[in-house]
Protein backbone atom coordinates (compact mmCIF):
# COMPACT_ATOMS: atom_id res chain seq x y z
CA UNK A 1 0.00 0.00 0.00
CA UNK A 2 2.82 2.27 0.88
CA UNK A 3 4.59 1.92 -2.28
CA UNK A 4 2.03 2.66 -4.96
CA UNK A 5 1.04 5.84 -2.84
CA UNK A 6 4.44 7.36 -2.58
CA UNK A 7 4.68 7.09 -6.47
CA UNK A 8 1.34 8.74 -6.76
CA UNK A 9 3.08 11.46 -4.91
CA UNK A 10 6.09 11.62 -6.18
CA UNK A 11 4.15 12.40 -9.32
CA UNK A 12 2.06 14.85 -7.89
CA UNK A 13 5.00 16.82 -6.77
CA UNK A 14 6.95 16.54 -10.01
CA UNK A 15 3.63 18.01 -11.46
CA UNK A 16 3.33 20.60 -9.44
CA UNK A 17 7.16 21.42 -9.78
CA UNK A 18 6.82 21.57 -13.58
CA UNK A 19 3.11 23.51 -13.11
CA UNK A 20 5.14 26.26 -10.94
CA UNK A 21 8.96 26.23 -12.61
CA UNK A 22 8.02 29.16 -14.87
CA UNK A 23 7.62 31.11 -11.76
CA UNK A 24 11.16 29.89 -10.39
CA UNK A 25 13.41 30.22 -13.27
CA UNK A 26 17.10 31.06 -12.46
CA UNK A 27 18.48 34.27 -13.86
CA UNK A 28 21.15 33.12 -15.84
CA UNK A 29 24.42 34.39 -16.60
CA UNK A 30 25.37 36.14 -20.33
CA UNK A 31 28.79 35.82 -21.03
CA UNK A 32 31.00 38.94 -22.96
CA UNK A 33 31.46 38.32 -26.54
CA UNK A 34 28.89 36.28 -27.57
CA UNK A 35 26.13 37.03 -30.11
CA UNK A 36 23.41 35.28 -28.50
CA UNK A 37 19.26 36.25 -30.06
CA UNK A 38 16.80 37.99 -27.43
CA UNK A 39 13.16 38.27 -26.43
CA UNK A 40 12.49 35.05 -28.46
CA UNK A 41 13.00 36.87 -31.57
CA UNK A 42 15.73 37.23 -34.34
CA UNK A 43 17.11 40.46 -33.28
CA UNK A 44 20.53 39.47 -31.68
CA UNK A 45 23.06 41.47 -29.63
CA UNK A 46 26.65 41.13 -28.89
CA UNK A 47 27.58 42.21 -25.38
CA UNK A 48 31.07 43.14 -23.99
CA UNK A 49 30.63 43.00 -20.96
CA UNK A 50 28.58 39.82 -18.47
CA UNK A 51 25.32 40.76 -17.90
CA UNK A 52 22.78 38.77 -15.84
CA UNK A 53 19.79 37.78 -17.87
CA UNK A 54 16.47 37.65 -14.95
CA UNK A 55 14.69 34.47 -14.90
CA UNK A 56 11.31 36.88 -14.99
CA UNK A 57 10.39 38.21 -18.54
CA UNK A 58 8.57 41.37 -18.34
CA UNK A 59 6.17 39.86 -20.91
CA UNK A 60 5.77 37.35 -23.48
CA UNK A 61 8.27 39.21 -26.41
CA UNK A 62 10.42 40.76 -24.02
CA UNK A 63 13.38 39.68 -21.95
CA UNK A 64 15.47 42.24 -19.34
CA UNK A 65 19.45 41.99 -18.47
CA UNK A 66 20.32 43.29 -15.12
CA UNK A 67 24.24 44.03 -13.68
CA UNK A 68 23.14 44.53 -10.13
CA UNK A 69 19.70 43.82 -9.94
CA UNK A 70 16.44 44.95 -11.76
CA UNK A 71 16.04 47.96 -9.84
CA UNK A 72 19.53 49.07 -10.27
CA UNK A 73 19.98 48.71 -13.64
CA UNK A 74 17.64 46.95 -16.31
CA UNK A 75 18.71 46.63 -20.01
CA UNK A 76 15.17 45.91 -21.69
CA UNK A 77 14.60 43.64 -24.51
CA UNK A 78 11.35 43.86 -26.74
CA UNK A 79 11.53 41.55 -29.45
CA UNK A 80 8.77 42.32 -32.24
CA UNK A 81 5.84 43.40 -30.02
CA UNK A 82 2.89 42.61 -32.55
CA UNK A 83 0.00 44.82 -33.49
CA UNK A 84 -2.64 45.27 -30.58
CA UNK A 85 -0.36 43.90 -28.06
CA UNK A 86 0.65 45.36 -24.87
CA UNK A 87 4.56 46.54 -24.26
CA UNK A 88 4.48 44.01 -21.49
CA UNK A 89 1.97 42.19 -18.95
CA UNK A 90 -1.10 44.26 -17.72
CA UNK A 91 -0.98 44.89 -14.18
CA UNK A 92 -4.81 45.27 -13.59
CA UNK A 93 -6.35 44.26 -16.96
CA UNK A 94 -9.75 45.41 -15.82
CA UNK A 95 -8.97 49.06 -13.80
CA UNK A 96 -5.90 49.48 -15.25
CA UNK A 97 -5.74 47.94 -18.60
CA UNK A 98 -2.20 49.14 -20.61
CA UNK A 99 -2.49 50.88 -23.89
CA UNK A 100 -1.38 48.59 -26.97
CA UNK A 101 1.26 48.98 -29.82
CA UNK A 102 -0.42 49.50 -33.60
CA UNK A 103 1.24 48.48 -36.67
CA UNK A 104 0.26 52.01 -38.00
CA UNK A 105 2.22 53.90 -35.22
CA UNK A 106 4.63 56.70 -36.19
CA UNK A 107 8.07 56.37 -34.92
CA UNK A 108 7.33 59.45 -32.76
CA UNK A 109 3.94 57.85 -30.79
CA UNK A 110 6.62 55.14 -29.62
CA UNK A 111 8.14 56.98 -26.31
CA UNK A 112 4.60 57.72 -25.65
CA UNK A 113 3.26 54.29 -25.91
CA UNK A 114 6.08 53.99 -23.01
CA UNK A 115 5.38 56.71 -21.34
CA UNK A 116 1.62 55.77 -20.85
CA UNK A 117 2.39 52.20 -20.44
CA UNK A 118 4.51 53.29 -17.34
CA UNK A 119 2.83 55.41 -15.63
CA UNK A 120 -0.07 53.09 -15.46
CA UNK A 121 1.73 50.01 -14.57
CA UNK A 122 4.29 51.78 -11.72
CA UNK A 123 1.24 54.02 -10.82
CA UNK A 124 2.91 56.92 -10.98
CA UNK A 125 1.95 60.03 -12.79
CA UNK A 126 6.08 61.54 -12.72
CA UNK A 127 7.06 60.10 -15.62
CA UNK A 128 8.58 62.09 -18.69
CA UNK A 129 9.78 61.77 -22.25
CA UNK A 130 12.75 64.31 -22.22
CA UNK A 131 14.17 64.24 -25.57
CA UNK A 132 13.51 62.52 -29.09
CA UNK A 133 16.38 62.34 -31.65
CA UNK A 134 15.92 60.02 -35.18
CA UNK A 135 18.56 57.14 -35.16
CA UNK A 136 19.06 54.13 -37.31
CA UNK A 137 18.65 50.32 -35.35
CA UNK A 138 20.21 47.36 -37.46
CA UNK A 139 20.30 49.54 -40.26
CA UNK A 140 16.67 50.37 -39.88
CA UNK A 141 15.24 53.99 -39.42
CA UNK A 142 14.63 54.19 -35.71
CA UNK A 143 14.43 56.63 -32.77
CA UNK A 144 16.16 56.86 -30.37
CA UNK A 145 14.98 58.66 -26.95
CA UNK A 146 15.48 59.66 -23.11
CA UNK A 147 13.10 59.78 -20.28
CA UNK A 148 13.10 60.27 -16.69
CA UNK A 149 10.60 58.96 -14.00
CA UNK A 150 9.79 58.28 -10.31
CA UNK A 151 8.51 55.10 -9.48
CA UNK A 152 6.87 54.45 -5.60
CA UNK A 153 10.24 53.68 -3.79
CA UNK A 154 10.79 57.77 -4.84
CA UNK A 155 14.17 57.13 -6.92
CA UNK A 156 14.74 59.17 -9.55
CA UNK A 157 15.53 57.00 -12.47
CA UNK A 158 16.72 57.89 -15.91
CA UNK A 159 16.24 56.19 -18.97
CA UNK A 160 17.19 55.89 -22.77
CA UNK A 161 15.70 53.65 -25.51
CA UNK A 162 15.75 53.02 -29.16
CA UNK A 163 12.92 51.60 -30.89
CA UNK A 164 12.13 50.56 -34.60
CA UNK A 165 8.82 49.40 -36.26
CA UNK A 166 10.25 46.29 -38.76
CA UNK A 167 7.53 44.00 -40.39
CA UNK A 168 4.41 45.87 -38.60
CA UNK A 169 6.28 45.04 -35.22
CA UNK A 170 8.00 46.82 -32.62
CA UNK A 171 11.63 46.37 -31.87
CA UNK A 172 12.72 48.56 -28.72
CA UNK A 173 15.93 48.05 -26.41
CA UNK A 174 14.92 50.51 -23.35
CA UNK A 175 18.04 51.19 -20.43
CA UNK A 176 17.02 52.75 -17.06
CA UNK A 177 18.93 53.04 -13.97
CA UNK A 178 18.51 55.17 -10.62
CA UNK A 179 20.19 58.95 -11.28
CA UNK A 180 22.07 58.25 -8.71
CA UNK A 181 25.17 56.88 -9.01
CA UNK A 182 24.11 53.79 -12.01
CA UNK A 183 22.93 55.36 -14.80
CA UNK A 184 26.27 57.66 -15.90
CA UNK A 185 27.74 54.65 -14.80
CA UNK A 186 26.36 52.09 -16.72
CA UNK A 187 24.95 53.72 -19.79
CA UNK A 188 27.87 53.22 -21.94
CA UNK A 189 27.31 49.55 -21.98
CA UNK A 190 23.67 49.61 -23.46
CA UNK A 191 24.94 52.06 -26.07
CA UNK A 192 27.58 48.87 -26.74
CA UNK A 193 24.51 46.73 -26.74
CA UNK A 194 22.06 48.54 -29.29
CA UNK A 195 25.26 49.14 -31.56
CA UNK A 196 25.46 45.16 -31.91
CA UNK A 197 21.88 44.67 -32.98
CA UNK A 198 21.56 42.49 -36.21
CA UNK A 199 18.57 40.94 -37.32
CA UNK A 200 19.10 37.91 -39.51
CA UNK A 201 17.93 38.27 -42.89
CA UNK A 202 14.76 36.66 -42.77
CA UNK A 203 13.40 39.37 -39.68
CA UNK A 204 14.01 42.33 -42.11
CA UNK A 205 11.30 40.97 -44.74
CA UNK A 206 8.77 43.35 -44.95
CA UNK B 1 -24.50 17.25 20.71
CA UNK B 2 -28.22 18.93 20.49
CA UNK B 3 -27.24 19.93 24.44
CA UNK B 4 -23.72 21.32 23.16
CA UNK B 5 -25.17 23.11 19.97
CA UNK B 6 -27.60 25.29 22.62
CA UNK B 7 -25.06 26.67 24.69
CA UNK B 8 -23.18 27.30 21.75
CA UNK B 9 -26.17 29.01 19.77
CA UNK B 10 -27.25 30.79 23.43
CA UNK B 11 -24.07 32.22 23.30
CA UNK B 12 -23.69 33.17 19.37
CA UNK B 13 -27.05 35.00 20.17
CA UNK B 14 -25.88 37.17 23.16
CA UNK B 15 -22.82 37.96 21.10
CA UNK B 16 -25.09 38.85 18.12
CA UNK B 17 -27.13 41.00 20.49
CA UNK B 18 -23.69 42.83 21.92
CA UNK B 19 -22.41 43.69 18.32
CA UNK B 20 -24.85 46.65 17.46
CA UNK B 21 -23.57 48.31 20.83
CA UNK B 22 -20.08 47.58 20.08
CA UNK B 23 -20.60 48.75 16.64
CA UNK B 24 -22.50 52.33 17.85
CA UNK B 25 -20.07 52.92 20.66
CA UNK B 26 -19.20 56.68 19.87
CA UNK B 27 -16.09 58.45 20.54
CA UNK B 28 -16.30 60.48 24.11
CA UNK B 29 -15.16 64.01 23.34
CA UNK B 30 -12.73 65.14 25.44
CA UNK B 31 -11.20 68.54 26.05
CA UNK B 32 -10.09 70.51 23.13
CA UNK B 33 -10.94 69.67 19.48
CA UNK B 34 -8.05 68.01 17.80
CA UNK B 35 -8.06 71.75 15.30
CA UNK B 36 -6.84 73.34 18.32
CA UNK B 37 -3.06 74.83 18.55
CA UNK B 38 -1.02 73.19 20.89
CA UNK B 39 -3.28 69.97 21.29
CA UNK B 40 -2.17 66.99 22.44
CA UNK B 41 -3.36 63.99 21.76
CA UNK B 42 -5.43 61.93 24.67
CA UNK B 43 -5.39 58.17 25.47
CA UNK B 44 -2.87 55.01 24.56
CA UNK B 45 -4.96 54.89 21.38
CA UNK B 46 -5.19 58.81 20.02
CA UNK B 47 -1.07 58.92 20.81
CA UNK B 48 -0.66 56.05 18.87
CA UNK B 49 -2.46 57.21 16.26
CA UNK B 50 -0.86 60.91 16.13
CA UNK B 51 2.79 59.04 16.29
CA UNK B 52 2.61 56.73 13.36
CA UNK B 53 0.60 59.72 11.39
CA UNK B 54 3.28 62.22 12.12
CA UNK B 55 6.00 59.83 10.93
CA UNK B 56 4.10 59.39 7.33
CA UNK B 57 3.85 63.08 7.27
CA UNK B 58 7.35 63.36 7.50
CA UNK B 59 7.61 61.05 4.90
CA UNK B 60 5.35 62.68 3.29
CA UNK B 61 7.05 66.29 3.48
CA UNK B 62 9.94 64.57 1.36
CA UNK B 63 7.98 63.15 -0.92
CA UNK B 64 8.69 63.50 -4.61
CA UNK B 65 4.96 63.39 -5.62
CA UNK B 66 4.06 66.69 -3.60
CA UNK B 67 3.78 69.84 -5.92
CA UNK B 68 5.80 72.47 -4.11
CA UNK B 69 3.81 75.26 -5.06
CA UNK B 70 3.52 78.01 -2.34
CA UNK B 71 0.64 79.84 -4.40
CA UNK B 72 -1.65 77.16 -4.95
CA UNK B 73 -1.27 75.91 -1.14
CA UNK B 74 -2.31 79.06 -0.37
CA UNK B 75 -5.62 78.96 -2.32
CA UNK B 76 -6.16 76.16 -1.30
CA UNK B 77 -5.89 76.92 2.04
CA UNK B 78 -8.39 80.04 1.76
CA UNK B 79 -11.17 78.40 0.52
CA UNK B 80 -10.43 75.46 3.63
CA UNK B 81 -10.95 78.56 6.12
CA UNK B 82 -13.56 80.32 3.90
CA UNK B 83 -15.06 76.62 4.60
CA UNK B 84 -14.85 75.52 7.96
CA UNK B 85 -13.97 78.80 9.55
CA UNK B 86 -10.32 80.38 10.35
CA UNK B 87 -10.29 79.24 14.17
CA UNK B 88 -10.55 75.25 12.71
CA UNK B 89 -8.28 75.67 9.40
CA UNK B 90 -4.67 77.22 10.62
CA UNK B 91 -3.63 73.85 12.03
CA UNK B 92 -4.22 71.67 9.15
CA UNK B 93 -1.24 71.30 6.65
CA UNK B 94 -2.24 71.19 3.15
CA UNK B 95 -0.13 68.93 0.43
CA UNK B 96 -1.14 68.98 -2.78
CA UNK B 97 -0.12 65.82 -4.70
CA UNK B 98 0.81 64.80 -8.39
CA UNK B 99 -1.74 61.69 -8.64
CA UNK B 100 -4.18 62.11 -11.64
CA UNK B 101 -7.27 60.29 -9.23
CA UNK B 102 -10.31 61.98 -7.74
CA UNK B 103 -9.13 61.72 -3.66
CA UNK B 104 -8.48 63.90 -0.85
CA UNK B 105 -7.75 62.57 2.64
CA UNK B 106 -6.74 64.02 5.84
CA UNK B 107 -4.80 62.05 8.61
CA UNK B 108 -5.60 62.16 12.79
CA UNK B 109 -2.87 64.87 13.09
CA UNK B 110 -4.51 67.78 11.07
CA UNK B 111 -2.26 66.07 7.32
CA UNK B 112 -4.55 67.47 4.53
CA UNK B 113 -3.40 65.36 0.92
CA UNK B 114 -4.90 66.34 -2.06
CA UNK B 115 -4.12 65.00 -5.43
CA UNK B 116 -3.79 66.21 -8.14
CA UNK B 117 -6.90 64.56 -10.15
CA UNK B 118 -9.42 66.14 -7.58
CA UNK B 119 -8.67 69.48 -8.53
CA UNK B 120 -8.83 68.73 -12.06
CA UNK B 121 -12.17 67.42 -11.49
CA UNK B 122 -13.94 70.24 -9.56
CA UNK B 123 -14.84 73.18 -11.37
CA UNK B 124 -15.68 75.64 -9.25
CA UNK B 125 -14.14 76.94 -5.66
CA UNK B 126 -18.09 75.84 -4.03
CA UNK B 127 -17.55 72.18 -5.07
CA UNK B 128 -13.67 72.03 -3.47
CA UNK B 129 -14.83 73.44 -0.44
CA UNK B 130 -17.64 70.69 -0.26
CA UNK B 131 -15.01 68.20 -0.58
CA UNK B 132 -12.12 70.02 1.70
CA UNK B 133 -15.25 70.54 4.25
CA UNK B 134 -16.16 66.54 3.99
CA UNK B 135 -12.01 65.94 5.41
CA UNK B 136 -12.05 68.26 7.95
CA UNK B 137 -15.07 67.28 9.56
CA UNK B 138 -14.03 63.40 9.48
CA UNK B 139 -10.58 64.93 11.41
CA UNK B 140 -13.00 67.01 13.65
CA UNK B 141 -14.87 64.29 14.63
CA UNK B 142 -11.79 62.06 15.14
CA UNK B 143 -13.48 59.45 12.58
CA UNK B 144 -9.73 57.49 12.51
CA UNK B 145 -9.62 57.24 16.00
CA UNK B 146 -13.31 55.63 16.30
CA UNK B 147 -13.11 53.50 13.54
CA UNK B 148 -9.44 51.94 14.78
CA UNK B 149 -11.53 51.24 18.45
CA UNK B 150 -14.92 49.47 16.63
CA UNK B 151 -11.92 47.31 14.23
CA UNK B 152 -10.37 46.17 17.28
CA UNK B 153 -13.61 45.25 19.07
CA UNK B 154 -15.32 43.65 15.88
CA UNK B 155 -11.74 41.52 15.50
CA UNK B 156 -11.98 40.62 19.55
CA UNK B 157 -15.73 39.28 18.47
CA UNK B 158 -14.43 37.25 15.62
CA UNK B 159 -11.43 35.77 17.68
CA UNK B 160 -13.89 34.60 20.27
CA UNK B 161 -16.35 33.58 17.77
CA UNK B 162 -13.43 31.54 16.35
CA UNK B 163 -13.93 29.45 19.50
CA UNK B 164 -17.54 28.54 18.83
CA UNK B 165 -16.41 26.46 15.50
CA UNK B 166 -19.46 26.62 12.57
CA UNK B 167 -21.81 27.90 14.41
CA UNK B 168 -19.23 31.32 15.20
CA UNK B 169 -19.25 31.97 11.69
CA UNK B 170 -22.39 34.04 11.52
CA UNK B 171 -21.21 36.00 14.18
CA UNK B 172 -17.80 36.35 12.54
CA UNK B 173 -19.99 37.52 9.67
CA UNK B 174 -21.59 40.00 11.88
CA UNK B 175 -18.50 41.58 12.84
CA UNK B 176 -17.15 41.63 9.82
CA UNK B 177 -20.21 43.29 8.33
CA UNK B 178 -20.62 45.88 11.27
CA UNK B 179 -16.59 46.84 10.42
CA UNK B 180 -17.76 47.99 6.88
CA UNK B 181 -21.27 49.50 7.84
CA UNK B 182 -19.66 51.56 10.78
CA UNK B 183 -17.28 53.27 8.16
CA UNK B 184 -20.31 54.15 5.99
CA UNK B 185 -21.79 55.31 9.04
CA UNK B 186 -19.13 57.66 9.51
CA UNK B 187 -19.10 58.61 6.02
CA UNK B 188 -22.67 60.26 6.45
CA UNK B 189 -22.07 61.46 9.67
CA UNK B 190 -18.96 63.54 7.99
CA UNK B 191 -21.23 64.36 5.02
CA UNK B 192 -23.96 65.92 7.53
CA UNK B 193 -20.74 68.04 9.39
CA UNK B 194 -20.01 69.21 6.05
CA UNK B 195 -22.56 70.39 4.91
CA UNK B 196 -23.36 72.16 8.04
CA UNK B 197 -19.86 74.55 7.28
CA UNK B 198 -21.05 75.12 3.80
CA UNK B 199 -24.45 76.51 4.92
CA UNK B 200 -22.57 78.35 7.18
CA UNK B 201 -20.08 79.71 4.58
CA UNK B 202 -20.43 81.75 2.11
CA UNK B 203 -20.13 79.11 -0.60
CA UNK B 204 -23.03 77.32 -2.64
CA UNK B 205 -24.10 74.23 -0.76
CA UNK B 206 -25.18 72.51 -4.23
CA UNK B 207 -21.96 72.05 -5.47
CA UNK B 208 -21.47 69.06 -3.23
CA UNK B 209 -24.45 66.75 -5.02
CA UNK B 210 -22.33 68.13 -8.31
CA UNK B 211 -19.62 66.43 -7.31
CA UNK B 212 -21.11 63.10 -6.39
CA UNK B 213 -23.47 62.93 -10.01
CA UNK B 214 -20.52 63.80 -12.47
CA UNK B 215 -17.61 61.22 -10.41
CA UNK B 216 -21.13 58.54 -11.27
CA UNK B 217 -21.24 59.94 -14.88
CA UNK B 218 -17.03 59.43 -15.49
CA UNK B 219 -17.22 56.11 -13.75
CA UNK B 220 -20.03 54.91 -16.27
CA UNK B 221 -17.97 56.44 -19.01
CA UNK B 222 -15.09 54.70 -18.52
CA UNK B 223 -16.43 51.85 -17.87
CA UNK B 224 -18.47 51.98 -21.16
CA UNK B 225 -15.43 53.43 -23.01
CA UNK B 226 -13.71 49.76 -21.87
CA UNK B 227 -16.89 47.74 -22.56
CA UNK B 228 -17.29 46.98 -19.19
CA UNK B 229 -20.52 46.52 -17.04
CA UNK B 230 -21.54 49.91 -15.50
CA UNK B 231 -21.31 50.25 -11.63
CA UNK B 232 -24.23 50.07 -9.47
CA UNK B 233 -24.70 52.65 -7.77
CA UNK B 234 -28.09 52.14 -6.12
CA UNK B 235 -26.61 49.36 -3.68
CA UNK B 236 -24.43 48.69 -0.58
CA UNK B 237 -21.86 45.95 -1.03
CA UNK B 238 -21.76 44.24 1.98
CA UNK B 239 -17.42 45.11 2.26
CA UNK B 240 -18.26 48.73 0.91
CA UNK B 241 -16.43 51.72 3.34
CA UNK B 242 -18.57 54.52 1.91
CA UNK B 243 -22.36 54.40 0.96
CA UNK B 244 -23.72 54.03 -2.29
CA UNK B 245 -22.73 57.17 -4.67
CA UNK B 246 -26.51 57.54 -5.53
CA UNK B 247 -27.58 57.57 -1.73
CA UNK B 248 -24.87 60.31 -1.38
CA UNK B 249 -25.60 62.63 -4.56
CA UNK B 250 -29.41 62.19 -2.86
CA UNK B 251 -29.41 63.04 0.89
CA UNK B 252 -26.76 65.79 -0.04
CA UNK B 253 -29.27 67.57 -2.43
CA UNK B 254 -31.89 66.99 0.10
CA UNK B 255 -29.67 68.54 3.38
CA UNK B 256 -28.41 71.63 0.90
CA UNK B 257 -32.12 72.28 0.16
CA UNK B 258 -32.59 75.31 -1.99
CA UNK B 259 -29.56 77.31 -0.18
CA UNK B 260 -27.64 78.74 -3.21
CA UNK B 261 -24.44 80.44 -2.61
CA UNK B 262 -21.12 81.86 -4.36
CA UNK B 263 -19.85 79.19 -6.52
CA UNK B 264 -16.41 80.97 -7.02
CA UNK B 265 -15.99 79.23 -10.44
CA UNK B 266 -14.11 82.25 -11.97
CA UNK B 267 -11.38 82.59 -9.17
CA UNK B 268 -11.07 78.48 -9.42
CA UNK B 269 -10.68 78.74 -13.11
CA UNK B 270 -7.94 81.88 -12.49
CA UNK B 271 -5.94 79.41 -9.40
CA UNK B 272 -6.30 76.42 -11.81
CA UNK B 273 -4.88 78.24 -14.79
CA UNK B 274 -1.43 77.58 -14.45
CA UNK B 275 -1.77 73.92 -13.53
CA UNK B 276 -4.47 72.70 -15.55
CA UNK B 277 -2.69 71.82 -18.86
CA UNK B 278 -0.40 69.98 -16.61
CA UNK B 279 -3.59 67.47 -14.82
CA UNK B 280 -5.07 67.38 -18.22
CA UNK B 281 -2.03 65.69 -19.70
CA UNK B 282 -1.44 63.15 -16.58
CA UNK B 283 -5.64 62.12 -17.46
CA UNK B 284 -4.57 62.38 -20.94
CA UNK B 285 -1.98 59.27 -20.61
CA UNK B 286 -3.96 57.00 -18.54
CA UNK B 287 -5.80 54.83 -21.32
CA UNK B 288 -9.64 56.04 -20.38
CA UNK B 289 -10.89 57.48 -23.57
CA UNK B 290 -14.74 56.98 -22.01
CA UNK B 291 -14.00 58.90 -18.53
CA UNK B 292 -11.57 61.56 -20.40
CA UNK B 293 -13.81 62.41 -22.67
CA UNK B 294 -16.62 62.94 -20.94
CA UNK B 295 -14.42 64.90 -18.12
CA UNK B 296 -13.20 67.11 -21.13
CA UNK B 297 -16.75 67.55 -22.54
CA UNK B 298 -17.78 68.23 -18.86
CA UNK B 299 -14.93 70.92 -18.54
CA UNK B 300 -15.99 72.88 -21.45
CA UNK B 301 -19.54 73.58 -20.21
CA UNK B 302 -18.78 76.99 -21.01
CA UNK B 303 -16.86 76.83 -24.39
CA UNK B 304 -14.76 74.36 -25.79
CA UNK B 305 -11.17 76.52 -25.11
CA UNK B 306 -8.39 76.12 -26.95
CA UNK B 307 -6.06 74.05 -24.39
CA UNK B 308 -9.42 71.82 -24.28
CA UNK B 309 -9.37 71.35 -28.03
CA UNK B 310 -6.16 70.04 -28.22
CA UNK B 311 -6.53 67.68 -24.88
CA UNK B 312 -9.39 66.17 -26.89
CA UNK B 313 -7.44 65.83 -30.07
CA UNK B 314 -4.41 64.35 -28.25
CA UNK B 315 -6.70 62.23 -26.78
CA UNK B 316 -8.55 60.86 -29.77
CA UNK B 317 -4.90 60.49 -32.23
CA UNK B 318 -3.74 58.44 -28.68
CA UNK B 319 -6.16 55.54 -29.71
CA UNK B 320 -5.65 55.78 -32.99
CA UNK B 321 -8.19 54.15 -35.06
CA UNK B 322 -8.53 55.46 -38.36
CA UNK B 323 -11.95 57.37 -37.49
CA UNK B 324 -10.30 58.49 -34.36
CA UNK B 325 -7.14 60.25 -36.66
CA UNK B 326 -10.26 61.98 -38.64
CA UNK B 327 -11.72 63.28 -35.41
CA UNK B 328 -8.33 64.26 -33.92
CA UNK B 329 -7.55 66.09 -37.46
CA UNK B 330 -10.78 68.42 -37.46
CA UNK B 331 -10.25 68.79 -33.85
CA UNK B 332 -6.66 70.23 -34.42
CA UNK B 333 -7.26 72.68 -37.14
CA UNK B 334 -10.36 73.65 -34.47
CA UNK B 335 -7.27 74.88 -32.49
CA UNK B 336 -5.37 76.39 -35.17
CA UNK B 337 -8.60 78.43 -36.71
CA UNK B 338 -8.85 80.03 -32.77
CA UNK B 339 -5.03 80.26 -32.56
CA UNK B 340 -2.80 80.36 -35.44
CA UNK B 341 0.06 80.84 -34.18
CA UNK B 342 0.02 77.41 -32.04
CA UNK B 343 2.99 74.96 -32.94
CA UNK B 344 2.08 71.96 -31.03
CA UNK B 345 -1.51 72.21 -33.00
CA UNK B 346 0.33 71.70 -36.30
CA UNK B 347 2.58 69.28 -35.54
CA UNK B 348 -0.42 67.08 -33.71
CA UNK B 349 -2.24 68.05 -37.07
CA UNK B 350 0.55 66.52 -39.03
CA UNK B 351 1.04 63.52 -37.28
CA UNK B 352 -2.81 62.96 -37.08
CA UNK B 353 -2.71 63.41 -40.63
CA UNK B 354 0.85 60.96 -41.63
CA UNK B 355 -0.98 58.05 -39.74
CA UNK B 356 -4.62 58.68 -41.62
CA UNK B 357 -5.76 59.08 -44.83
CA UNK B 358 -3.64 62.60 -46.00
CA UNK B 359 0.25 61.94 -45.36
CA UNK B 360 1.03 64.35 -47.81
CA UNK B 361 -1.01 67.11 -46.04
CA UNK B 362 0.15 65.41 -42.70
CA UNK B 363 3.71 66.56 -43.86
CA UNK B 364 3.00 70.08 -45.08
CA UNK B 365 1.74 70.56 -41.39
CA UNK B 366 4.45 69.34 -39.69
CA UNK B 367 6.86 71.31 -42.06
CA UNK B 368 4.41 74.42 -40.73
CA UNK B 369 5.15 73.18 -37.09
CA UNK B 370 9.54 73.31 -37.76
CA UNK B 371 8.63 77.13 -39.27
CA UNK B 372 6.86 78.09 -36.30
CA UNK B 373 9.10 75.97 -34.05
CA UNK B 374 12.85 75.53 -35.54
CA UNK B 375 14.42 75.31 -32.49
CA UNK B 376 11.93 72.47 -30.80
CA UNK B 377 14.06 69.44 -28.87
CA UNK B 378 12.38 67.31 -31.46
CA UNK B 379 12.85 68.80 -34.68
CA UNK B 380 15.38 66.36 -35.96
CA UNK B 381 13.09 63.69 -35.33
CA UNK B 382 9.88 66.02 -37.15
CA UNK B 383 12.56 66.26 -40.11
CA UNK B 384 12.70 62.79 -40.67
CA UNK B 385 8.66 62.56 -40.58
CA UNK B 386 8.47 64.92 -43.14
CA UNK B 387 10.76 62.85 -45.83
Amino acid sequence: MTRPLSIVRALLAALLLCSIAPAYAGNKLIVAGVSIAVAKSAMTVTPEREWNKMGARPGRNSETWTLDGDTLNDLTFYGGIANDATLFREVNKRSAPLPRFSSTMLLTDIPVLLENSYRIALNTSLMAVDSVTPTTFAGEKAIHFTYSFTNQDGLRRNGEGTAAIIAGKLYMITFEAPVIHYFARDVASYHQVVASVRFPAVAKRK
Amino acid sequence: MRRRFGWRGALCAALIAAAPAAVQAQVVRRGLPPFAKGYEPHTVDERGMWMIADEDERKLRDSKFVINDSALNAYIRSVLCKTVGDDRCQGARIYVMRIAAFNASMSPNGTLQVWSGLLMRVRSEAELAAVLGHEFAHFEMRHSLAGYRHARSASDIMAWASLLGTSGIVLQAAAVGSFFSYGRAQEEEADQLSMQYLLNSPYNPQGFADVWERIMSETDATALGRKQRSTRYDRTAFFASHPTTLQRAGYLRELAGQRTGDDGEDRYLKAMAKWRPEFLADQLKLNDFGGTEYLLGQLAKSGWTPDLLMARADLHRTRGNPRDLVSAADLYRQVVAQSPDNAEAYRGLGMALLRGPNPAEGKDALRHYLSLRPDAQDSAMISVLTQ
